[in-house]
Parts: structure tokens; sequence; C-alpha cells
């Protein structure tokens, strides 16, 4: 019941917070210079055709206006209809969607268990050359930016050695495999960017964990390395990680702009980049609030994870 | 009288008072073939008759009868994503157009050399003072949904471009030109339009130099995503918004079958990979590449390049009406710190033409190209400043886009203009906010006292020489005010004949020098890269035809 209560009043909040979410930007849309008309036909166009267009579009309608037909529409689930491609926005979201959540799927099923593994193993061996290595690599690695990584990656695999495809795109008939073909070298970048981040999360909590009166207890009254360490360490040094790592998923579906221009993927980051571009809000707001909602989404289970693993946190308690 | 003689006056005796200057001009030597072709083409004379002239004038053809090339095979292409909606009426970036242009048609279509070839008009005339042009449709055409082409099909697409009712991108091209209820039926293969004033170069107003100027069927309102509707070589397979399409061949085109079997095009959000994609072989060709993309690939041999002459530039826009430029040997002096060779090398590899402060360019066949060529000279330059009373120099803010090599124009432009003292800020920003409202008063473009704005190619200068220059054009960033030169402009837009243009071209040329409210640094070619199997790519500059490209097995 309590559990119940709790999810509810999460919900609330998650829908106050998409609210606000698209009141912010319907806001950003009206500061961006231009307008939408003008970022359709081109600055040299004439002004009469730009007003035209503006009024077939909407928006030279009064602001609260739109904002109203807007939210009315998507309150019936409609997410309108984009201004550049003059066709409705829910088909290239869920595209877009479906597409950022395989290749953040791909990057995430890599990324986590061995990130948590290098932090683990790092704070194991701490000091020694094992720990310097997989702590610097992961530094280093994390500082190289996606377009350079990527680029790399596709020169000498790609187009030296031929053993992955250029691009994440897989052909329209791939079945599961070959699209896993396709999105492996696209997740390499993503790949480095986090693990680095995990893994000295990981540490942290575990050098934490090890250090602390619990584990002293715990290796006093007599139990195995490995009862210590399963029992005892672990769940106690993971919970910090794992807020790093929902944070990071909201990154990996919508936040990833260069890796998808770079390998031509159709994900929501490039959507919502090309959609602030042209002005076309009802594509931008769908897709940002896509992110927003990924992110609640992650947090929550984050959350739900912390009380499963810490019982002294509980899911339903209010401070 | 000898044979060739006969010929030449046979034919001039069935051509106009104008038909006969361009031939005057021809057998004086003031033209060459290609101007002749050029201008007798705009006149509405069929290629082959021109080229018996040329002949028969001892004229030498450029180029033999072109190898007929290989059928068969899939072109793979990766372009420039289409900026939005496929909607021939406000379509505005070259992705969409270059998508539109392989089913859809023209009247007539750019040359590389800047001459109109019919497609499907069969030929064009106007009345003696060119207020009058007449065209004769092709006949038996049908679009790919079965309706006829005929001249309500033509005059349908034309007043829906014209009508301020629409949003038609093309409505600034018609202004002033044609209006809507000027376009006249005269049967069901003729069409009369009767312009707001005389007019020489308006065929290229309804050919691809006027990129929305497709036909389409007279009762088409919209959807053209749908199917791609058109008479062209090629028809729509599939279209995924913002992933890519697909055509095959229409074999009932009416003019010779495409070579390719299909065509398959794959949008990109950027430059670098397409270049990537080329160099691993997962693409034969890019519709377009920026040198400063391609410099991978540009001296390469494994990869073919096809550079295509253009009057494409950026306008270095000076205010003439405020602050320091308001002197024009300020503007002058700035003209004069740019080393124009050194761009064309630096930034162009030199796939570009030098400029000469106007907008006529080496392309276009009538510039006078007896206007001496300015080049850089400090000396002067610093002479000019102190003439004008700023010897020690002064600031000023160069605002510009981000836009191909334009910011790295702007930072040449700035250490040029050091040298003679003028300290130039730089204020390089999106397109976006560059253009703003795209009217005065609320447009970073048309406000700011110094800026780099782009112009596309054009296959006549009418376009630069009106709104950016004329007292109180609508792209006027430079706020260029002469009544001499708005009269100078009105003159050579109704000239027909190629010496009536030339006598103001150069008039023109002259005074822009001297006032220089623009630099014209350069005119960059457009550049076309494919794998070495692929040949037959005409160099028309804007966006290639692919219809007549062949792809050689490996």
């Amino acid at each position: 019941m309590r559990f119940a209560q709790a999810l509810a009043y999460r919900l609330l909040l998650a829908v106050i917070t998409l609210v606000l979410l698209s009141i912010i930007v319907f806001a950003g849309c009206q500061v961006l210079p231009g307008d939408v008309g003008r970022a359709i036909l081109g600055p040299l166009a004439d002004a009469r055709a730009v007003a035209v267009l503006n009024h077939q579009l909407g928006v030279d309608q009064p602001l609260l206006l739109q904002y109203w037909h807007w939210v009315s529409g998507m309150v019936q689930g409609n997410m309108g209809m984009s201004y550049t491609y003059r066709a409705p926005v829910g088909p290239f979201i869920g595209h877009a969607l479906v597409n950022s959540l395989k290749l953040a799927g791909v990057a995430f099923v890599f990324v986590v268990p061995l990130g948590i593994l290098g932090g683990v193993v790092a704070a194991l061996r701490l000091g020694t050359w094992i720990d310097r290595a997989i702590v610097l690599s992961g530094l280093s690695a994390t500082v190289v930016p996606e377009f350079v990584s990527g680029i790399v990656l596709i020169m000498v695999f790609s187009i030296w050695l031929h053993v992955f495809p250029l691009t994440a795109t897989a052909p329209n008939s791939a079945g599961g495999l070959t699209q896993l073909y396709y999105l492996l070298m696209p997740a390499i970048p993503l790949f480095m960017i986090i693990f680095g981040y995990i893994a000295r999360m990981a540490r942290a909590g575990m050098v934490e964990a090890l250090a602390s009166d619990y584990t002293r207890t715990a290796v006093l009254k007599g139990l195995t390395y490995r009862q210590v360490i399963w029992r005892h360490v672990l769940r106690n040094a993971l919970l910090p990680t794992i807020t790093v790592v929902a944070v990071q998923s909201g990154y990996l579906i919508g936040g990833l702009v260069v890796v998808e221009t770079l390998f031509n993927y159709h994900g929501i980051g490039g959507l919502i980049f090309a959609a602030a571009k042209a002005k076309d809000f009802p594509m931008l707001a769908a897709g940002i609030l896509v992110i927003g909602l990924t992110y609640i989404v992650a947090n929550l289970v984050a959350d739900m994870l912390y009380s499963a693993l810490n019982p002294r946190i509980s899911f339903g308690r209010r401070e | 009288m000898s044979q060739r003689d006969s010929l030449i006056s046979a034919i001039r005796r069935n051509l106009s008072e104008v038909d006969n200057d361009l031939m005057d001009n021809a057998l004086a030597g003031r033209v060459d073939r290609r101007g002749f072709l050029i201008h007798g083409t705009r006149l509405g004379l069929s290629l082959p008759l021109l080229g018996t002239l040329a002949g028969a004038m001892g004229m030498a053809g450029s180029r033999g009868a072109r190898a007929d090339g290989t059928s068969g095979g899939t072109l793979r292409v990766a372009m420039t994503m289409p900026a939005g909606a496929i909607d021939p009426v406000t379509i505005a970036d070259d992705g969409g157009l270059m998508v539109a242009m392989q089913s859809a048609e023209y009247l007539c279509a750019l040359n590389p050399d800047f001459t109109l070839r019919p497609v499907l008009a069969t030929s064009w005339s106007p009345n003696t003072d060119g207020s009058v042009w007449t065209f004769k449709l092709r006949s038996g055409v049908k679009f790919t949904n079965g309706e006829p082409m005929n001249a309500d099909a033509v005059i349908a697409s034309v007043e829906r471009l014209a009508n301020p009712k629409n949003a038609s991108n093309a409505l600034s091209a018609f202004k002033g030109v044609l209006s809507v209820g000027a376009s006249h039926k005269v049967d069901d293969l003729t069409v009369e339009f009767h312009l707001d004033a005389p007019s020489g170069n308006f065929p290229y107003i309804l050919s691809s130099d006027n990129y929305n100027c497709y036909i389409l069927p007279a009762n088409y309102t919209g959807g053209f995503e749908q199917s791609f509707i058109g008479t062209g070589p090629f028809k729509l397979e599939k279209y995924i918004p913002k992933v890519g399409c697909s055509y095959t061949r229409n074999d009932s085109y009416w003019g010779p079958k495409a070579l390719p079997d299909r065509l398959e095009f794959t949008f990109y959000s950027d430059m670098q990979p397409q270049v990537l994609a080329l160099q691993g072989g997962q693409v034969d060709m890019l519709a377009q590449m920026p040198v400063a993309a391609g410099r991978a690939i540009l001296n390469n041999p494994d990869f073919k390049i096809v550079s295509c002459k253009s009057s494409a530039h950026q306008q270095v826009h000076m205010r003439c009406d405020q602050g320091s430029f308001r002197d024009k040997r300020v503007r002058q002096a700035l003209a004069l710190s740019i080393n124009r060779k050194a761009l064309v090398r630096g930034l162009f590899q030199g796939h570009a033409d030098v400029g000469n402060d106007s907008p006529f360019c080496p392309a276009f066949p009538s510039t006078d190209t007896s206007i001496p060529q300015r080049d850089q000279d400090l000396k002067k330059a610093r002479e000019l400043l102190g003439a004008a009373g700023v010897s020690n120099g002064f600031s000023v803010t160069l605002t510009t886009e981000q836009f191909l090599e334009i910011p790295d124009y702007a930072v040449l432009i700035q250490s040029f203009a050091k040298k003679i003292g003028i300290d130039i800020k730089l204020h390089v920003e999106d397109q976006g906010a560059y253009y703003g409202k795209a009217v005065f008063g609320q447009s970073d473009w048309l406000d700011s006292p110094l800026g780099i704005t782009d112009y596309g190619n054009r296959g006549v200068p009418n376009v630069f020489l009106g709104a950016p220059l004329v007292t109180g054009g609508p792209w006027n960033a430079a706020h260029f005010n002469n009544k001499t030169y708005d009269g100078l402009v009105v003159d050579y837009v109704k000239a027909l004949d190629l010496s009536g243009q030339r006598a103001v071209s150069g008039k023109i040329e002259s005074l822009l020098l001297d006032e220089t409210p623009i630099i014209f640094g350069y005119f960059y070619n457009y550049l076309y890269a494919t794998s070495k199997n692929v040949s037959g790519l005409p160099a028309v500059a804007d966006r290639p035809f692919l219809d007549r490209v062949s792809i050689a097995k490996t």
C-alpha cells in the first residue's frame, strides 16, 4: 500500500516536471531568433510568402493559444504536426526512440557490468598497477570526444580493415543479429565516455565500504572473504554507482548528437538538434519530453534499486 | 557568294531584329561560340540551328557528340538531408531540390555553360521589346499519374508560384516580373507570358535556375511527397523522411531513357560522414562537396571530382549610410587590402574564380571582361584611408553566419584589414540568428555595418543586381543608394541582346568598382565527388541531373 502511494506521488511529480519542461521548451522556442516560416523558406523568400506559411502553420496565433492547442493535443495523445515536415510528429519520435533505445541498450549492456567490474577490481587491488591501469585508462577514454574516437574507429575498422559497416543504420530488412553488428562500433565511443565514470564511482564506493566498520565487523566475526564482499561490501558500495548509471541513461537516449551524426543514425538526439535549429516546436517538445521521461523513469528505477539494496532506505518513506 | 554566306543569309532572313543583332556580334567576333549559344537559346533559337550557324561562322565546337554511356546498375548517392517536407512550392534547400528534381521537371534547364536546354518546353521567343514571351511545349508528355502535360499544367504551375496567397518560395523571383493572371493559354501547347516589365532573361525564371519552378499537373493541390509526381526520367520507389529515398527508371519517359536502373539516396546531417561513406565504398557519389569538407579526397586519384563553374559567392557588404564605410574611399581601401588570389588558393584549392567587386563573374557571358581586375594594393589602400581622414584606422565588427567557408573567410579579411590599420572584431553566429527576421531592423544580416552573406548560383546576374543592390532592395544590406545604378539595372534587365547587355554591364561593373558597396572576393565552383566507376555526370552547378550517368561494373 505504501509502495503504491509512493509510486502515485512520484508519478504526480513526473507529470508536473513534464509540464514545466514543456513550458520551458515553448518559451525557449520563442526566444530563438527568426520565425518558423522564415526558417523553412530561407532568408531570401518574400515576406508575404513567409506570412502565409506562418498562418498555415498556426504560428501567427497568440502564444497562449498556440500552447493551449498543443497541450490539449498532447492530453489526447496527439503530439501535433511537425512544422518543417508538415506531418504528424508521432511516427518520427517513435522511430527515433526505438533507434535510440537500441543503441543505448547495446552500449548499456556492455558498459554497466564492465564498468562496475572494473571499479570493483580496482578497489580490491587498491594501489597496485591493476588499479592504476583501470583508473587511468578509464579517465583517458572519458576525455576523448566522440567525434575523435568515432572517426578513428571508422577510418580503421571500416575504411582500412573493412570489418564493420560505416553506418549504424542497418538495412531495412535486417534481423536482430545484423542490427547488433551495425551498432557495435557506434557503441564503442559511448562505452569509452561512460566506462570511466562508472568505474570510478564503483571504485570509490568500494573503497569506502571496505574501510567501514561493518566490513571490519564482518571480517572479525569470521565470514569468508567472498561472503564479506558479496553480502556486505557490494550492496553498499554500488549505491552511488546506480545514480550515475541512471543519469547516464538519459544521456545515452537523448545526448548522442555527435555519434548519431557521424554514424548516420536516426535517434532522438539528432532529431531534437534538427528541430531546435528549425524552430520546429512540436517536434522539439515531443523529443525533449521523451528524454525527460527517460530521466524520470531511470531515476525511479534507481530509487527502487536503492531500497532493494539497502533496506534502511525505504522507497515509500518520506523524510 | 560562298556556300557559307548563303547558308547564313538564308537563315537570317527568317530571324527577328534581335536575333540578327546576335548574328552581327558573332560575325564581328564580339561573341564567342559559348556566348552565341547562350544568347541564342535565351532567344529561343534551337540548339541544332545555332550549332549549324556557329559552324558556318567558323566557331569551333567544344566537343563532339557525347558518348552514349552504359545502361544499368544502381547509383548510390550520399546527400545532405532535405530540411523539411518535400513540397515544390516551399522547398528552399539543396537537399529537398535534389530529391524532387529526379522525378519532376522544368520547362528548361541550365547547361554547364549557362545556356538553357529545352526540357518540357521545346522553344521560346520574346516579342520585340521583351514584354511578352511565348513558350512552345513538348507534345505527348504525360505525368506519372497519367495526366497530360499541357498549357493548363504549365499555367497552373507558374501561377501557383507567383501567387502571394501561397507560401511560395519563388515569390521573390516573380515579384515585379510576372503577376497572377498574366499567363495565357494560346493553344494546348503554347503559353504566352505577359511580363510586368520587359526582361531579356525571363526564360531563366521558368527554368531550373528558379528552382521551385517544377511543372506539376494542373490539378495538383499538394501531397508531392506521396508519389513525387512529375514527368521526369525517374519515378519514386520509396521515400522515408530523414533517412533516404530511391527511384527506378521511368520507362515511359518522353526523352532518352535514364541510364541507371535505380537511384538510391542516403540522407546525412553532416558532410564528414558523407566523405567517409564515399571513401568506404558505401556510396558512389556525393551530391555536393564543399572544398573545406573534401580535402581528404580532393587530390586522391581513387576519386573523381567534377568541378562546375558557378556564380555562387559570399557578399561582403559595407554599410554605405553610416559609420566609416559611408566614405567610398574607406570601402575601396578594405577591398584593396584583400589578396583575392590567396583566397582562391587557400579557401578553395583553386576551385574558384577571382571576383571584381560586382556580380558579373567570369561565368556570365554578358560580363564585360575589359574592366581592370582589382588586386591587393596596400599602399593605395592606406592612402585612401588617409584621404578619408582615418589614417590611424578604426574599429568595426564583422557579423556573419556559420556556413561553409565563411568563418574562415572572415578571419582572412580580418588579417588583411589589419595590414591597413582597420581593426575588425568578428561576430560569427548561427544562420538563424544572422538572418533573424530578414527585414530591416530585425536582422543582423541587414543591420550590421560589415557582414558576409552567402548567395547561391544563378544562371543570370539579374537577382544579384536587384534586391541586394538597388535602392530600397529587400536584401540591400549595404544600404546602397545610387540612382544611376538603379537606372543601369533597369536597362540591363530589359536588354534583349548580348551587345545591349554588355554595353550596360561594363558601366555597372565600373560603377560598383568605384562605389564598392559590396566586396565580391570570389565565385566558387560547385564540386561533385564520385568513385572512379561513375561517369557522365554533367558539370551543372547547383544540383546534378543523374539520368545520363553510367556506372561501370567493377
